[in-house]
């Protein structure tokens, strides 16, 4: 039997920063445990020294120590070189080394004020599980949240149910599904278990791949305007997680907001993990337990 | 006799000689309802109509309601059917209490039940039953407004966990009873300082709630429930009965005038002018509005009191609650909202 493609499985990745060296600064880390994906962010003196980004394993102590192993894998760095660490995401309490958990909602936050600047006021962070939509101050202090509903529709991990059913790589999913001439209705559900269900009679029906990924990424768009509209967007506007990387859902849900979404050199994956480990310098530095 | 809402007038039940019992679900996942209640009905009249099939509450000789929302109204009569009891009724409790006929209408309704109640205890009620009744349930309101009063200290001596096992007891048993164990319990809490962080001052609000479950986590997440607006807390008993023309008419008045559910807070909305008072008062930093999933009365009631409790500077939290609530979605929402009322020191 031929081996099957895992083609869900998204490009894990790590990056030190060349440019520094951490001996004789402050370091601090932010760990954070998603549902889908668990980063681990280093800081040195307030800098972004080194990161990994990586899928969470069954075990949540387990994937907070690979991730942070990774993240310092040939730089010298040991554990007990981290001088504060904040645990955040689903998995936040299950930090080993950590002396604190904040929930990833003030993480998001302050992560995206760092990522986009301090004009930015509203953050959507749509992660692997569920989705949130957040209003912060110019400290990227949260002054007002909304989260979807207790299922997994339109998040990541319906994303990835998707490229797996239609057999496209999960990077590729937003690009194909620009590519078609007419925009189709999108599909009636965003729940992961009907939408694939509609799927598959379309492709019966004979509809191609980008189509379907087309009214797939369109309604998730939809979906996600709904809780936009709820809370109100203020601009700045940008989005944090896994999805806001992907151009199919991006640039629908830009043209339905009316309002430009914000663009960043940073792994949007990334604003969990740096906002906690924002957050632990701020409380190393406040001597706070 | 099992009652279903708080509209019950259990004073004239007193006064004959029965025990008022209120009818609370079980927070136990069951699908025994499904072929008598729609599943779009609210969880709570669901979770109570389960506990009548289960035989649960086989002690009771009678079963009524007084008219509030048609979704615990669908529980009593598929429970009467199903399961009949000795006694049961569907009091006429008028939905507009804010017309002046509604004094009047309820008197009448009271006239009759009263007979009622005679004829199936086979006893007459004199007015010095009445009398003693209206004493014994006034002195319970009283005691809990003490205790009430306590949680405005700026060290609570008493959780609001601990204060809804205090009201969810008051509704199961003989008040005499209830009211000795109340003047113990202020006499324990007059100088007691409980071994735990007050934290985050919060108000929890909204329809039937009686999750102990879910006040324990909030309460374990650096916050204390300071003060209640459910009819499973102060709704039940804020008002006293005050002396009137006669009797089942200062009764009546009672229940026209107490702080209404969203069922009948209508025209003029009166009960959000009590809601921001309480904040005052109890000096709240925050407040979590939640209601049963599916309850219509409350969803309409929600974005009224949303925003007149944000433009009066109290941050609001939304929850819907099932028979079962998941607990862990709901406490990255508290943990959240308890970061954004609080912890300046992050930053």
């Amino acid at each position: 039997m031929a081996e099957k493609k895992e083609l869900w499985r998204w490009t894990e990745s790590r990056w030190t920063n060349p440019k520094l060296d951490w001996k004789g600064k402050v370091i601090t880390s932010g760990i954070d445990v998603g549902s889908v994906s668990s980063q681990a962010v280093i800081l040195a003196d307030g800098e972004l020294y080194t990161y990994s980004n990586m899928r969470t394993g069954s075990d949540s102590p387990d994937s907070a120590m690979k991730a942070v192993n990774w993240a310092m894998e040939d730089t010298g760095l040991k554990l007990e070189d981290i001088k504060y660490t904040v645990g955040t995401g689903y998995g936040r309490v299950n930090v080993p080394f950590s002396q604190r958990a904040i929930t990833e909602i003030a993480c998001h936050a302050r992560g995206g004020n760092f990522m986009y600047g301090s004009s930015v006021r509203t953050i959507l962070d749509m992660g692997g599980q569920d989705c949130k939509a957040i209003h912060c101050d110019e400290r990227g202090k949260v002054t007002n949240f909304l989260m979807n509903d207790k299922c997994a529709a339109g998040t990541g991990r319906g994303m990835e149910v998707f490229a797996d059913l239609l057999g496209v790589s999960i990077n590729d999913v937003g690009d194909l599904s620009l590519k078609v001439e007419k925009e189709p209705q999108p599909v009636s559900s965003t729940c992961v278990v009907y939408a694939k269900t509609e799927a598959t009679g379309l492709l019966r029906e004979g509809w191609p791949k980008n189509k379907v990924l087309a009214a797939y990424c369109s309604a998730m768009a939809h979906r996600i305007m709904t809780l936009l509209e709820r809370i109100g967007v203020e601009e700045d506007f940008a989005i944090t997680g896994g999805i806001a990387k992907n151009r199919g859902v991006v640039t629908r849900l830009e043209k339905e907001v009316g309002i430009p979404i914000m663009k960043t050199d940073y792994d949007t994956q990334l604003a969990g993990a740096i906002g906690a480990a924002l957050f632990a310098k701020a409380l190393l530095e406040k001597g706070k337990k | 006799m099992g009652y279903f809402c708080t509209y019950v007038p259990e004073e004239i039940l007193y006064a004959a000689g029965v025990l008022p019992v209120r009818i609370l679900g079980s927070h136990e996942p069951q699908d025994l309802t499904e072929p008598h209640i729609f599943a779009m009905f609210c969880p709570f009249c669901r979770d109570c109509l389960a506990q009548g099939l289960k035989n649960r509450y086989k002690y009771l000789d009678g079963l009524m309601i007084a008219q509030s929302c048609l979704h615990i109204r669908q529980a009593y009569t598929s429970w009467i059917k199903h399961r009949p009891v000795e006694f049961s009724k569907f009091l006429c409790m008028p939905h507009k209490v804010q017309s002046p006929h509604a004094y009047e209408f309820l008197t009448e309704e009271y006239k009759t039940f009263k007979n009622e109640v005679e004829d199936w205890m086979g006893k007459k009620i004199t007015d010095k039953d009445l009398k003693n009744a209206i004493e014994v349930y006034n002195e319970n309101r009283r005691l809990m407004r003490k205790l009430y009063e306590l949680r405005k200290r700026d060290i609570p001596p008493i959780t609001g966990e601990q204060v809804m096992e205090v009201v969810m007891a008051m509704q199961m048993t003989d008040k005499a009873e209830h009211n000795k164990m109340l003047k113990d319990l202020l006499k324990k809490l007059e100088n007691h300082t409980p071994d735990r962080e007050t934290g985050s001052r919060l108000m929890i609000l909204g329809s039937e709630d009686d999750d102990t479950v879910f006040m324990n986590m909030v309460e374990s997440c650096g916050a204390t429930f300071v003060i209640d607006d459910h009819c499973t807390g102060s709704r039940y008993f804020w008002n006293e009965v005050e002396n009137g023309k006669d009797l089942l008419s200062s009764i009546a008045s009672r229940y026209i005038d107490r702080i209404p559910c969203p069922t009948k807070d209508w025209e003029e909305r009166k009960r959000i002018p009590h809601i921001l008072k309480l904040c005052k008062d109890w000096n709240v930093d925050g407040a979590i509005i939640m209601q049963q999933k599916f309850c219509d009365p409350h969803e309409l009631e929600f974005v009224s009191i949303k925003k007149a409790l944000e433009d009066a500077g109290v941050p609001t939290l939304f929850l819907e609650f099932d028979v079962t609530v998941p607990i862990g979605q709901f406490k990255i929402r508290v943990e959240a909202f308890l970061e954004m009322i609080g912890e300046e020191d992050l930053f």
